[in-house]
């Protein structure tokens, strides 16, 4: 294969398939001219060095091939400023979570040198793991959202440069001050997301009961923690069997709160979605009340651990109090939060611009 | 600039290369990476045509400016001597 034919496959391998032939046999055509011509003005055939010589006037088949394509980002400039706030609050509820994890951990960890570097060593790594899986999502989220905006305005204009779609006045319609987003309460659901992606996924442990209830889990319920046989885990696998369907919620209420960030106001189809996210918040809150016992205290083991009936009984009736309290509370304040979003969407489709 | 220096010299079939060459003859040096993606992009939107030929052994693709790029050719003069127009009585 001679220099020209490496040199066009090497910028052919650098562009998408639908387009490669074609530049291929174009840029294989003007070189060739070029050396035609260079051999004529010589007066002698072409050689290595015309080659050599031509090839570094025409380029590196890298820029070469770039200037064929438009200009990409994986998360272009017009979002990297949210997906940096995004980060950074992703990036403190990890650490604020895993400082608390480590010190729950060397906490019931037993205290030789051993054990606290075993622990400091297994929370390091439940940090680092987590803080991939969030920065991985986070990542894909924006990715996804820059090449949809991508596809969507890809024309181009006659300089090559990616074409806006032309910008009318009737959108500043969209940014009444009723429709505009509060960032104070987009940035608190986004952070209450986060806590409860990365508490309930990575670090479950969290989620307990006063050490010195010694024993007191019933037996099949939900185990993985620090493995200390002080600290009694509050939630049982009824609970954590809605987890996954609750993180679906809450990555899609991530999701829904960063186009919002980008978009600075509020149109209906986020209204539709914002209540459809909710509504399913509270048939899950519902289910949990409607099915087995969420709770892994028994009140064989507590009455095994305290030694005293009447105790057990009332330390388990206050705990299932306070967790039906909770789901009551986010059952009736998910409600009035859909009657406030529906108030909201009906008042905006009213609207009509002077 | 570019864009109106290559469609005002379209009227006539030419393949890249005789392009430069014929822009090169007319005082304005540009270069092949920057030409030929410009020729496929202004054929993308519309504003040129083109077809390959053999000729010499070799195969060529010749481009000639669309009715869409005559269309657009007065304007974009017209764009242009505002501009020079507006520069010069700057510059003055």
């Amino acid at each position: 294969m001679n220099l020209i034919e490496i040199y066009v496959s090497e910028v052919g391998r650098r562009l998408p398939q639908t387009m490669r032939a074609d530049i291929e046999a174009e840029i294989r055509s003007a070189l060739e001219d070029m050396l035609e011509e260079r051999s004529k003005k010589a007066g002698q055939p072409a050689n290595d060095e015309m080659v050599l010589a031509m090839l570094k006037e025409y380029g590196d088949p890298e820029k070469v091939a770039a200037s064929y394509l438009p200009e990409r980002y994986l998360i272009g400039p017009s979002l990297y400023p949210i997906f940096m706030m995004v980060l950074r609050i992703a990036l403190i509820v990890t650490g604020v979570l895993a400082a608390v994890g480590l010190g729950f951990a060397i906490y019931q960890s037993t205290l030789t040198a051993q054990g606290v570097f075993e622990t400091v060593l297994r929370a390091a790594a439940d940090f680092f793991t987590s803080l991939v899986i969030a920065l991985g999502n986070i990542i894909l989220v924006f990715a996804i959202i820059e090449w949809a905006l991508y596809q969507s305005g890809k024309k181009i204009d006659l300089n090559g440069n990616a074409k806006k779609k032309e910008w009318d006045p009737h959108s500043l319609t969209k940014v009444m001050p009723s429709n505009r987003i509060k960032h104070s309460e987009v940035i608190i659901e986004l952070v209450g997301c986060f806590i409860a992606i990365i508490l309930f996924n990575f670090y479950p442990g969290l989620i307990g009961f006063t050490p010195s209830l010694n024993g007191v889990v019933g037996s099949g319920n939900w185990a993985i923690g620090f493995g200390s046989a002080e600290f009694v885990r509050l939630l049982s696998s009824a609970f954590f069997h809605f987890v996954p369907y609750l993180t679906a919620v809450w990555v899609l209420t991530i999701i829904l709160n960063i186009i919002l960030l980008i978009q600075g106001y509020w149109n209906t189809l986020d209204r539709i979605i914002s209540i459809g996210l909710k509504v399913i918040n509270i048939v899950i809150a519902a289910a949990m009340l409607a099915g087995p016992s969420l709770i892994a205290l028994t009140l064989a083991g507590l009455t095994k651990s305290l030694g005293d009936a009447g105790t057990a009984q009332m330390i388990l009736n206050l705990v299932t109090q306070v967790v039906h309290g909770a789901l009551w509370l986010a059952i009736i304040a998910g409600s009035l939060d859909v009657i406030v979003r529906l108030v909201r969407l009906a008042q905006a489709r009213a609207y009509i611009p002077r | 600039m570019l864009v109106l220096a290559v469609l005002s010299q379209l009227d006539n079939e030419q393949y890249g290369y005789s392009l430069i060459n014929h822009l090169k003859e007319n005082g304005l040096e540009i270069d092949q990476g920057t030409l030929y993606p410009l020729l496929r992009r202004l054929e993308s939107q519309g504003l040129l045509q083109s077809n390959w030929r053999i000729e010499a052994d070799r195969p060529r693709r010749y481009y000639i400016i669309s009715e869409e790029g005559q269309k657009l050719l007065p304007q974009l003069k017209q764009e242009w001597n505002s501009i020079v127009t507006l520069m010069d009585k700057m510059l003055k």
